[in-house]
């Protein structure tokens, strides 16, 4: 199970500059975004989480590099995150597009990034569990998805904490939950589809490569 | 044949078993204990036939046996009307039976351990990552299980919807069952971390063994 791993070996060697060049997008892209957030509060509370990732993955850059691939997928992830922020996530635009062409009742741009969540993040968690904790076969495809849906159940944890004590008033924006019971469930189970589909594809394709190779 | 050991396992089969009978006569709501027990037979038959494959300590079979009892009780009384619930919420003023509750927290303070092992034993995972991940697991399964009981109730009973769920008109019920799982997760591998620390054996450098040989 070894297999993807001289790949991303090498990569390492490459990957300082698309590493800072995806750093340099993002940060012009939140300024951008910071400016003239629909609800700053909101944008703040948002982004607290966003930026501590930020810090930690600039910190860690010396000591432990991703791969291009998992940059790549951390930075699209970011991106959709700075765009919810700053729209306070129910009132982005592309998701009230979607509503109308589908006919929708709510905005669904927060179950899209809860499913981003899963399926962008979980290839990053796997790579970080092969190389720095020497997990192996199966476990490394089933641990990523049990992290990821671990880690939605604790952030819906966190969201309802926010929500009842921090800022009662400013709860709904951010819960984002627009009137449904159980939309703490469905959140979950975006990201753990979206990460069930990233280790689908992970498995498929690295099955893939060592034919070929 | 039959060593000390397998007496410990068959003894605790025999107490589930004879449990589940016995919970299983005349159950508050008969439709309600037929979905909860679902999930336990099919896990302990689980258990069973992987017995041989690999085979958990004494420690996790009682653990989980220990958590499996909690269950069929709650199942019994569909949770929200368990005596042993009203009275402690007789007792404190609770205001809710909160013997689910005590439920999902035993679900991660008694089934961390047994994690622990099957990563520790199965994975071969070592480190800190051992404490880690039972913890996680815990908690995304407690997710899974929030999700399936959402399905379930707006399948089964769209009308009884939050009531069913036994969340007893709680809209944050599924945050706290989740967070109650995860505190009694953290308890154990706490304690565990603590036992071991006063052991030396903190952080395990290699997987040990399978179970010390049982065939005594």
């Amino acid at each position: 199970m070894k297999a993807g791993l001289p790949s991303l070996a090498q990569a390492e060697s490459r990957n300082s500059h698309l590493a800072s060049a995806l750093l340099l997008c993002y940060g012009l892209l939140w300024i951008w975004l910071a400016i003239a957030p629909v609800n700053r509060r909101d944008w703040l509370l948002e982004n607290l989480l966003a930026f501590a990732l930020v810090v930690l993955l600039v910190l860690t850059y010396r000591r432990f590099q991703f791969s291009d691939v998992s940059y790549g997928l951390i930075a699209c992830f970011m991106t959709l995150h700075a765009v919810g922020a700053h729209y306070t996530y129910a009132e982005v635009p592309f998701g009230f597009w979607l509503k109308d062409l589908f006919s929708l009742s709510r905005n669904p741009f927060d179950r899209i990034v809860h499913f981003a969540y899963g399926a962008l993040l979980a290839y990053p968690v796997r790579e970080a569990l092969i190389r720095l904790a020497g997990v192996r076969g199966v476990w490394s495809y089933y641990l990523p998805a049990s992290l990821i849906l671990a880690q939605s159940s604790l952030f819906e944890i966190i969201e309802s904490v926010v929500a009842a004590f921090v800022s009662p008033e400013l709860g709904n924006a951010y819960l984002g939950t627009q009137g449904d019971e159980w939309d703490a469930q469905k959140d979950m189970t975006s990201a753990f589809g979206g990460a069930a589909l990233a280790m689908i594809i992970t498995l498929t394709t690295s099955r893939g490569l060592k034919k070929t190779a | 044949m039959w060593s000390r050991d397998k007496f410990l396992l068959m003894g605790l089969l025999l107490w589930y078993v004879a449990l589940s009978i016995w919970t299983a006569q005349s159950p508050t709501d008969p439709q309600f204990w037929l979905i909860s027990s679902i999930l336990p037979a099919a896990f302990v038959v689980g258990l069973i036939a992987t017995h041989r494959v690999f085979p958990l300590s004494h420690a996790s079979y009682t653990l989980i046996t220990l958590f499996l009892t909690l269950h069929a009780i709650g199942a019994h009384y569909t949770y929200a009307q368990t005596p042993v619930g009203q009275w402690i919420d007789q007792v404190f003023h609770l205001g809710r039976n909160h013997f689910d509750r005590i439920v999902h927290f035993s679900f991660g303070f008694l089934l961390a351990y047994p994690m622990e092992e099957l990563f520790r034993l199965g994975a071969g995972v070592r480190g800190w990552l051992l404490y880690y991940l039972p913890v996680m697991t815990v908690l995304g399964l407690s997710g899974l299980w929030e999700i399936i009981e959402s399905w379930v109730a707006s399948a089964v009973h769209p009308e009884l919807g939050i009531t069913y769920l036994g969340s007893q008109g709680d809209i944050w019920d599924a945050q706290k069952d989740i967070a109650a799982a995860l505190y009694g997760a953290l308890l154990c591998v706490t304690i565990l971390a603590a036992v071991r620390a006063v052991r030396g054996t903190l952080l395990p450098s290699q997987a040990r063994p399978a179970i010390a040989d049982s065939s005594t």
